[in-house]
């Protein structure tokens, strides 16, 4: 099904990245939003995670033929304990086509309200997932990447590692209105970043967050990371944004299997966690 | 030929700055029409005007009626909101009492003197700064500013207590709540305005929400045009128009003091020892924005009513300094 994946990145470096922040420019000359939004924020934020992005987290992306030059509302399923995943399918989205886009991510209530966490999130794009803030974006053209699995999604115990969430029907309702199209997105890799995880949900509670997920690694191990890209799921037309639970349902079921499949494929076809190791062994025995 | 038709308007908080230019300007396109300026505080400073009268006095019950019954008001601006910024060393009880009960002694009073119609000036702080409010609030969203702190209940309920009453007397009395955003200009002395020209700015690093800011002129215009061109209903003001705070700081050429705003409150519990703390609940204004949906407005006068764009707005307020 996914017979291609990206290699521009890695093909073409520095050129490559002179290109999107070109075409990013021309994108985003006038474009103003009311979080905040600065084009040199973005390109600063890509410049660090560009070496996580190729280098560390060695992102293949399939499914790109999927995507046109259009706003999409990109559902994902959520992995990896912090939203690392997020930020790669953001990168993704810039760098991996001709006509890149910033991708505008919904971040969880709490995090909108921290200090310089939530004032670099609103300045790269990415804000608090409030239905009017998504319209907003949706009628500005833009694309939206949600998670309808939620907390609930990111903070999993290693247990419970690449099993979907029920995803919430806001997101269907936004997109119901707004008309735009669903792009299915399934991350294959983020889980191992974190891979022994334990929940202190009554301590995060005391703290005021969501969660707490205590990992036994502080860092992200440089699991390698696939993205796939299903093929854009067009919303119905006589379905009103106020239907039942019952009525929308079987719709966000379809996108909820569609992940779930690309989710399967992309277990059985990824790489080995060490491959990266593999190369500089290899050069290594060679020597002798 | 020449306007003849007479009409006597009261204002109330006529020393203000955004009273005084609403003065001239009805004055200017009125001159046959009378305005009465009242005022708790000295009213030495508004310009002898011909066709303005202005009286200091308390805002008690007496007064109010005095003046009710002694002239035929066809309109009242309630201009008096006792700013929450600039009493901070006031009590709050006195604040309330004149914010809260001053309003509805006006209300009553408006009433049994059967005045056409009635303008209040309310705030944008009524909605609240909080972390998760969404874009564009539209005059139908929850008054959140008192949920987190009890300081701003005068300013939440004079806007509430004008609100009920407006739409129970909406037979008999006409009634237009105005909600706008930061008004900024060389003329008032606002919180806002002084904050943006102060050299001790706190420029927060922390947090940078958006903000809207009207021109004190096009602010006095939609109270002009309040009167003729404004049905009864509450009506957010603001342009279209949104900037960042760090950047509106940069558009004036204030650099301000570099500052985590999320150590404000720490910060401020040491100067509250020595009376030059800033109330708490302003600082949250400072860290999360609050913008309002201008369409209900826009829908009465039109696209483009505004004379002033938000950066020269901006950029002539440093006049003042």
């Amino acid at each position: 099904m996914f017979d291609q994946f990206s290699m521009k990145l890695s093909s073409s470096g520095k050129e490559r990245k002179t290109e999107v922040y070109k075409n990013l420019h021309i994108r985003y000359k006038d474009y103003k939003d009311p979080w905040g939004f600065n084009l040199k924020s973005v390109e600063k934020a890509m410049d660090i995670m560009l070496p996580f992005y190729s280098k560390y987290f060695r992102v293949r992306v399939f499914g790109l033929e999927n995507v046109q030059d259009k706003p999409y509302m990109v559902v994902s399923n959520h992995t990896g304990q912090v939203p690392i995943d997020g930020m790669l399918i953001t990168m993704a989205m810039a760098y991996e086509f001709d006509k890149p886009r910033v991708l505008h991510s919904m971040v969880e209530r709490f995090m909108a309200g921290l200090p310089f966490i939530g004032d670099l999130s609103a300045q790269t794009g990415s804000i608090l997932g409030d239905r009017e803030n998504c319209k907003w974006l949706l009628n500005q053209g833009e694309s939206i990447l949600v998670f309808p699995e939620g907390v609930r999604g990111i903070n999993k115990s290693t247990k419970n590692f690449y099993q979907l969430q029920k995803f919430s029907s806001g997101f269907y309702r936004i997109a119901l209105q707004a008309q735009t199209q669903i792009l299915p997105v399934s991350v294959v890799g983020a889980e191992e970043m974190f891979p022994l995880v334990f929940q202190a949900a009554e301590v995060g509670k005391k703290l005021g967050l969501p969660n707490l997920p205590i990992p036994l690694n502080l860092f992200p191990l440089p699991s390698p990371i696939d993205i796939y890209i299903g093929k854009p799921i067009d919303v119905p037309v006589d379905v009103s944004p106020d239907a039942t639970e019952k009525e929308i349902r079987p719709y966000i079921y379809k996108i909820e299997n569609e992940i779930k499949r690309n989710i399967h494929q992309g277990l059985e076809s990824r790489r080995e966690f060490f491959d990266w190791l593999r190369n500089p062994v290899n050069k290594f025995i060679k020597r002798f | 030929m020449p306007e003849i038709v007479s009409r006597k308007i009261l204002i109330i908080g006529i020393s203000g700055g955004l009273a005084q230019i609403l003065t001239r300007l009805i004055l200017q396109n009125h001159p046959t029409w009378t305005i009465y300026g009242v005022d708790s505080r000295s009213t030495k400073s508004v310009p002898k005007l011909k066709g303005l009268k202005t009286v200091q006095m308390r805002y008690s019950r007496g007064n109010f009626e005095n003046l009710f019954r002694d002239n035929a008001f066809d309109y009242v601006y309630h201009l008096a909101r006792i700013s929450h910024s600039s009493n901070i060393h006031e009590s709050l009880n006195e604040r309330f009492q004149l914010s809260v009960m001053g309003t509805n002694r006006i209300l009553d009073l408006s009433l049994r003197f059967k005045i056409k119609k009635v303008i209040i000036l309310s705030t944008f702080h009524v909605y609240g700064a909080l972390s998760d409010n969404s874009i564009f609030l539209p005059e139908d969203s929850p008054l959140k500013a008192s949920m987190k702190y009890p300081e701003l209940r005068d300013v939440v309920e004079m806007d509430q207590i004008c609100s009920t009453w407006m739409w129970k007397y909406q037979n008999q009395v006409s009634s237009v709540i105005l909600r706008p955003c930061n008004i900024i200009g060389t003329q008032i002395s606002n919180t806002m305005s002084n904050y943006l020209l102060s050299h001790l700015a706190l420029r927060p690093v922390d947090y940078n929400p958006v903000f809207q800011f009207i021109h004190e002129f096009d602010m006095a215009q939609v109270l002009y045009r309040s009167i003729e061109d404004l049905p009864t209903g509450i009506y957010n003001v603001t342009t279209d128009e949104f900037v960042s705070l760090r950047d509106a700081l940069d558009i004036i050429g204030s650099k301000g003091i570099p500052f985590p705003i999320s150590m404000a409150s720490i910060f401020n519990k040491i100067l509250k020892v020595t009376n030059f703390n800033v109330p708490e609940y302003l600082i949250d204004y400072l860290k999360y924005s609050c913008l309002l949906d201008n369409s209900a407005l826009k829908k009465q006068l039109g696209n483009d009513f505004f004379r002033f764009k938000m950066e020269e707005s901006l950029k002539l307020l440093k006049l003042k300094s």
